[in-house]
């Protein structure tokens, strides 16, 4: 990998280390995409296959002597006691854990905006969202802050912030990637997956990080298929609605792309798109509402003062330790598990899973890969001006497929239309992300990655 | 009349050395909040990892009832908020729990009752809150402890059923090592649903009761609430569907709470934990921790040594006490001597020396010694007692201590013929009444021979030399 050389070396003396904090801090001004920011200092030189390269770390993922806050005032000055399965197997490769990344409050958001400890801004456009939830790690690394960040995808948290900021963003097949030290919010949806600069560094991590953990029972044993078809089969997906302008030229301009880079283009449906959303939330929130029952201010947290009872205390962390959205997820929870209501929400939305994998399965037997936008628009912007909060979950549609389906998916850039990078996606089979990769660095030859204004490589020779 | 439906719901901490979700320590005596981690703490980002001894333990109670064993046993969450559990839900079991559609065949005396196991499932314990003066404290040591819950149906129909299930069940989980089944110290609990009704009216309004921390705190609990609620009945009121606790002070049951105020749990599958699948190795090892329980013990026990009923139940009522039993009798003593030296001699001395069998000096081959002694004559048994009284005092063998205190009986008849002639000149006016004809004085002349040698004589022998002896010179 051409660009590690130069990375490997960012944080090897305290003069490097200086000016690594000087473009850092720069950036952070605007874009405020760390919500810790504190390099080590090796105390010998790292060693192994990513030996010394800086990485950042979404704040929902576990990392020994950092904050674990979930950009929730309820967890705000929370030290983590343990480290991800993740973050430790990247750690012994050698790379270094620069801070921790804003996200929307415990993951729940599509713009970083819910985050109650600090405001993320596009690096392209501090007037636009970096989207979310891993809207942190997507700006850091879109800012050449750290040249991968590890993120966590439950909905589409990794790959739409990662289109948003003109960056790869890798959500891999369910279990491939230890949950060990992820801070859950739907279990059985999410997984931890990375942000990063380019499709080599995305498979890299990748390889670190992948593989069955004892300490994860859902985690499974990475055994692809092997097989990398030269000229693979790709699907779009006929009469995509409800894209803006620049995102439905982008889908076109790939497909157009995909057929003179070899690959065998067709038109496919999917017929259970129009239930992914329903059935993403049903599942996500009902699994959020069990989830997040643990954070009560007793064991550690946020803990109101003066409280007379057991019952006051932790109905008072939990009304002012939660922002709105938290809230409103883990009301919709509840709601879809209680006895009596539970076949017509929670136990129906198991069986639309169900068919949306066998849909699924069924198109991958006919195409090797799947291309889908990410979301509806590019970036949009912060506040009023930008997406309701109804209107963020209905713009989900594209990449819950994926989190539903357990397969891996890849966000990769498509260029840039008025300032805003583009983004599209590529969906495989299960343990297939050599396919995503491959096809990534096709696209990547013929679209060259592009940067947003001030991003430098200069400090790092 | 009325008929009671009487059903129980069984908690068992099982004995593992760790908890059953995470590595600590699975020990709740300890200084509060040492046997702690971050998984059990339910701190953020963790995840459950089952325990490869808890799950064995749970299949084997399942097998041990004779339930059906799960080829997929599914975890849910149990939703509820309370300050000691600390994710706010408990790693359960629902629909497809460890084992089911078990049973268990209960002797009461004399007459069966097939008591049907509904199921046998595992889950993890919580912690402990207790309230000081204006502060609640808690301690974690017990929460993700495995306990394992097991659910009758209702078919017992009294307390004194219930009390005799409860002593069946506590014996088999003691035999199988998977429970000290300490009531008192809560690691067997014991919950029951009780409704009365008119016969053949099916079940009435179902009252649960709690905080029976005993098997004859279950017994008298049920004897209550079987007559309140007939008592009621009788009065044509209604039964409340509620659940009451066990007052073992006044003797009665209180309303605690009632029906309408029960929670929604919202179980739904256990995300972090995949169905636990029994593969071929694992069935094994479960097949391997299959004793022979009580009932299969008792039935054979009677058969091979033909122990008395009192004698066999005492027996193996202890799985310990039961193997000392059959170690004790291969070593060549004999079956009715060792069980019933067991049940008074050995039981009395353990009782006052405060210990357990498996603890105190006495072991199988020191008892069997001690009966071989008995049995071949070389001591008699009011020497044997004492050699016990000393074994347990010095921890010796039975051989060491007759040799020590020259305790072994005389039984050389020579010898014995010298005593008679040394007591018959001591005692001329006795000797020659026997002479006579008069039997009399021979009990006063043994007894002296025997006072003479603090009682090592053997008194046959000594009674027959003295009558020869007397006989002869007359």
């Amino acid at each position: 990998m051409n660009h590690s050389a130069r990375w490997s070396n960012v944080l090897l003396s305290p003069d490097r280390t200086e000016s690594y904090l000087d473009y850092a801090r720069g950036w952070e001004k605007r874009i405020g995409s760390f919500l810790e920011l504190s390099p080590p200092v090796p105390a010998s030189p790292p060693r192994g296959d990513l030996a010394g390269i800086p990485f950042a770390v979404k704040d929902n993922i576990a990392v020994e002597g950092f904050n674990l806050t979930c950009g929730s005032k309820m967890l705000a000055g929370l030290k983590s006691p343990y480290t991800a399965t993740a973050v430790r197997r990247l750690q012994e490769a050698g790379a270094l854990v620069v801070g921790k990344t804003n996200l929307d409050e415990f993951g729940m958001g599509s713009s970083t905006d819910t985050s109650a400890l600090a405001r993320t801004s596009n690096p392209w456009d501090t007037s636009l969202v970096a989207g979310g939830s891993s809207g942190g790690s997507a700006a850091a690394v879109a800012a050449g802050i750290v040249p991968f960040a590890l993120g966590s995808d439950t909905g589409g948290s990794i790959r739409q912030p990662a289109a948003f900021c003109g960056i790869y963003g890798l959500k891999p097949t369910y279990g491939a990637v230890s949950r060990y030290g992820l801070v859950a919010y739907a279990s059985s949806l999410e997984g931890i997956g990375v942000v990063a600069e380019s499709v080599g560094f995305a498979r890299r991590v990748f390889e670190v990080i992948r593989g069955i953990d004892p300490l994860d029972h859902s985690s499974v044993e990475y055994l692809p298929s092997g097989q990398t078809p030269p000229r693979p089969r790709l699907g779009v997906v006929r009469g995509l609605a409800g894209l803006s302008g620049e995102i439905e030229r982008a889908y076109r301009r790939a497909a157009d792309l995909a057929r003179g880079l070899g690959m065998e283009v067709s038109e496919v449906d999917l017929k259970t798109f129009d239930y992914v959303v329903p059935a993403y939330y049903t599942i996500a929130t009902a699994e959020a509402s069990a989830n997040l029952a643990r954070f009560n201010g007793i064991r550690y947290g946020l803990r109101p003062e003066g409280t007379e009872n057991p019952e006051q205390l932790v109905k008072g962390a939990r009304n002012r330790g939660f922002g709105d959205e938290v809230k409103l997820r883990i009301l919709l929870g509840t709601y879809v598990l209680r006895s009596g209501f539970q076949d017509r929400y929670y136990v129906r939305a198991q069986k639309i899973r169900t068919a949306i994998r066998n849909d699924l399965q069924a198109l991958f037997g006919a195409v090797d890969l799947l291309l889908l936008p990410v979301f509806p628009t590019a970036a949009f912007k912060h506040g009023e001006a930008g997406l309701t909060p109804f209107q963020q979950k209905l713009a989900d549609r594209f990449t819950v497929t994926a989190n539903l389906a357990g397969i891996p998916a890849l966000s990769f850039p498509m260029g840039s239309e008025a300032g805003a990078p583009l983004g599209l996606q590529l969906l495989a089979p299960a343990f297939e992300e050599e396919r995503l990769f491959r096809a990534a660095e096709s696209f990547a030859e013929a679209v060259p990655l592009e940067h947003p204004p001030g991003y430098s490589e200069e400090w790092r020779s | 009349m009325y008929q009671a439906f009487v059903g129980l719901e069984i908690h068992v901490q099982l004995l593992t050395k760790s908890k059953v979700f995470c590595g600590c320590r699975a020990a709740f005596g300890d200084e509060p909040n040492t046997n702690v981690c971050p998984v059990c703490m339910g701190y953020p980002g963790v995840l459950p990892t089952l325990n490869r001894q808890a799950i064995v333990q749970a299949y084997l109670v399942a097998r041990a009832l004779d339930c059906e064993l799960s080829e997929s046993a599914v975890f849910e969450r149990k939703n509820y908020f309370y300050p000691d559990l600390p994710k706010n839900y408990q790693i359960s079991q629902l629909g497809s729990p460890v084992g089911r559609n078990g049973r268990v065949d209960l002797d009461l005396g004399g007459s069966r009752r097939r008591v049907p196991i509904r199921e046998v499932h595992l889950e993890e314990d919580a912690g402990k809150m207790i309230h000081a003066g204006d502060v609640s404290l808690l301690d974690y040591n017990r929460a993700g402890t495995p306990l394992l819950e097991i659910v009758t149906e209702p078919v017992l129909e009294r307390g004194e059923e219930a009390e005799l299930f409860l002593q069946y069940f506590r014996r088999m989980v003691r035999y199988l090592g998977v429970c000290d089944g300490n009531m008192e110290e809560g690691s067997l609990r014991c919950d029951a649903n009780v409704s009365v009704n008119r016969p053949g009216k099916g079940l009435g309004s179902k009252v649960e009761i709690k905080n029976m921390n005993s098997s004859r705190f279950v017994k008298k609990a049920l004897a209550f609430e079987i007559a309140r609620q007939s008592g009621l009945l009788d009065r044509g009121a209604p039964v409340a569907q509620e659940t009451r606790l066990w007052n073992e002070n006044r003797d009665l049951t209180e309303a605690m709470r009632s029906k309408e105020e029960a929670d929604d749990y919202r179980y739904f599958p256990e995300p972090d934990l995949p169905p636990f699948k029994p593969d071929a190795a694992f069935l094994l090892d479960v097949e391997k921790g299959l004793v022979e329980l009580p009932s299969a013990r008792r039935e054979r026990l009677v058969a091979e040594y033909g122990l008395g009923p009192d004698q066999v139940d005492f027996i193996i009522d202890e799985k310990s006490r039961a193997d000392f039993f059959e170690r004790t009798v291969a070593l060549g003593a004999d079956p009715l001597a060792a069980a019933s030296w067991l049940g008074s001699d050995v039981k009395r001395l353990l009782n006052r020396e405060g210990v357990e069998l498996a603890e105190s000096p006495l072991t199988p081959e020191r008892l069997a010694g001690l009966l071989v002694l008995l049995a071949s004559g070389r001591i008699h048994g009011k020497i044997a007692k004492q050699v016990l009284e000393v074994l347990f005092a010095e921890g010796k063998d039975p051989e060491t201590i007759i040799r020590e205190r020259a305790w072994e009986q005389l039984i050389d008849a020579g010898a014995i013929a010298k005593l008679v002639d040394e007591a018959i000149d001591a005692n001329e006016k006795a000797a020659a009444q026997i002479r006579a004809g008069d039997e009399k004085p021979v009990g006063f002349l043994v007894g002296e021979i025997m006072k003479a040698t603090s009682g090592r004589a053997e008194p046959q022998l000594v009674r027959s030399v003295l009558k020869e002896r007397l006989a002869k010179s007359r």
